[in-house]
């Protein structure tokens, strides 16, 4: 498994935020993302994006290796492992090229 | 520990940063001296511990250091003051809806032990009101009333002078959280009549983390919270009587209370320039409420705090693009506070931004900039 993860917590007790270090920027991760609702802001300092798919949200700023995905209340643990399963894949996929 | 490249740190309401050189050199000399014998007295013997106790007497206003008991963090001091205080089940006990978790979740132990506790609303901008008090005071009879000097949200300051005469004169004895006005609001326990006060080492005081306790005063009999060894009188079954030995049980930080007493001795040689610190506040309330902000204003008296919400934005998401696009450390959501956020009409957290001493008008510029920018990124 080629990423690292690592909860993110804040004031909420059902907080379902995770960080994730990955070895592409956030913008190589955005041509992964078929089909999601990405959205781009290039007004900050450093550039971020939003990716959206259902309930599911990838955040970070562009130029920078680490995201955070956050989950939602209902099944969210299948949610993060079909996440990482993916992102684990991913890894594989670019790896590969 | 994170980096970062150009980093605007307005998180001091949490731990100030950045601290005096002299603080860090103290930490270092400890760590690499022969560790002292506290406790055991003698005329060569340095006790740092009996030296930090004499600077915080002066700055608490009380006249007897030993009667300061010191631990790991206000929380400690907090808890030692909460569950040591003689309070038996159908005892009242006053509160406010401003209290920090701290005061809260002791509370909430002391509740479910049949303790009732009442909790008075605050205003608007998180400041307890002397009529809404008294009137709590008069209908509840409280045998114990505790209160934060200052909100750690709004940085309002209380009117303690007044709020702990009438819960004198309601017959209460009265504990002070100091954590947010130690070092940066003056502080004047034994004029004020307060029995307890909790404080912390790594907030305005400039000191390291790992640094608090408690204020008792002298008559009033704690039961200690926690029991272990003191280092003398060590044949006892029991903790000795006298403070502050009685609530100090265990090996003390020794290295961060070096840090502490430096920071200590180096405010007292730099007093902080209070004009300027309230002119960064003053243009920061102003920038952002320019810019559409919903900012909580509390009057003069204040703390270097500005607690705002950006409207359509939540509180974490614009403090993932101030921290992670501009290098700005600010604290974002309920600030470990959460009754008052209703009180203050910020039910889902806020943004809060925290001045220091160290603040430059260079870095609220900053700040207003990159809020701005937030503001009209139409997120």
């Amino acid at each position: 498994m080629n990423f690292q993860c690592k909860k993110v917590e804040n004031c909420f007790a059902e907080a379902r935020t995770y960080e994730y270090a990955i070895p592409i920027t956030g913008k190589e991760l955005l041509a992964f993302l078929d089909g999601w609702e990405i959205r781009e802001n290039h007004r900050f300092r450093r550039p971020v994006f939003s990716a959206k798919q259902g309930v599911l949200e990838i955040k970070g700023i562009l130029a920078a290796c680490v995201v955070k995905i956050n989950y939602s209340a209902g099944g969210w643990e299948q949610e993060k492992e079909k996440m990482e399963q993916w992102l684990n894949q991913l890894v594989i996929e670019d790896e590969s090229v | 520990m994170k980096s970062y490249e150009q980093p605007i740190y307005m998180n001091n309401a949490a731990t100030s940063w950045p601290k005096p050189p002299e603080v860090a050199e103290a930490v270092a000399s400890s760590l690499n001296a022969i560790p002292g014998e506290a406790n055991r007295g003698g005329v060569t013997d340095f006790d740092v511990f009996q030296e930090v106790r004499t600077e915080l007497a002066r700055l608490m206003g009380i006249s007897c250091p030993s009667q300061i008991a010191l631990g790991p963090n206000s929380t400690w001091g907090l808890n030692q003051a909460i569950f040591g205080y003689p309070l038996k089940p159908g005892d009242v006990v006053l509160s406010t809806k401003a209290e920090h978790n701290a005061v809260l979740r002791p509370l909430w132990v002391l509740e479910q032990k049949g303790v009732t506790v009442i909790k008075v609303p605050v205003d608007r901008v998180g400041r307890v009101s002397a009529s809404d008090w008294k009137e709590a005071l008069l209908a509840h009879r409280p045998k114990l009333c505790i209160l934060t000097h200052a909100s750690n949200v709004t940085g309002a300051v209380n009117d303690i002078e007044t709020l702990a005469r009438e819960a004198k004169e309601a017959g209460a004895d009265v504990l002070l959280d100091v954590s947010q006005t130690l070092g940066c609001v003056p502080v004047q326990l034994s004029q004020w009549g307060v029995d307890l006060a909790a404080f912390t080492g790594h907030k305005y005081l400039l000191g390291p983390q790992g640094t608090g306790g408690v204020y008792v005063r002298e008559g009033l009999y704690l039961h200690p919270h926690m029991v272990g060894g003191t280092g003398v009188k060590s044949d006892l079954k029991e903790m000795p009587e006298e403070m502050p030995l009685h609530l100090e049980a265990g090996t003390g930080n020794e290295p961060s209370y070096h840090g502490l007493l430096a920071a200590l001795r180096w405010s007292r040689e730099h007093p902080m320039d209070q004009e300027a610190l309230r002119a960064c506040t003053r243009r920061l309330t102003e920038g952002l409420t320019k810019l559409g902000c919903q900012v909580i204003l509390p009057e003069e008296p204040s703390t270097p705090v500005v607690s705002f919400g950006i409207p359509g934005i939540t509180s974490s998401e614009a403090a993932d693009i101030l921290t992670g696009s501009y290098d700005i450390i600010l604290r974002s959501g309920l600030h470990c506070a959460p009754e008052i956020m209703e009180e203050i009409g910020m039910k889902g957290g806020t943004l809060r931004l925290s001045l220091s001493r160290f603040t430059t008008e260079e870095e609220v510029e900053q700040v207003l900039l990159a809020v701005r920018d937030l503001v009209e990124s139409g997120l």
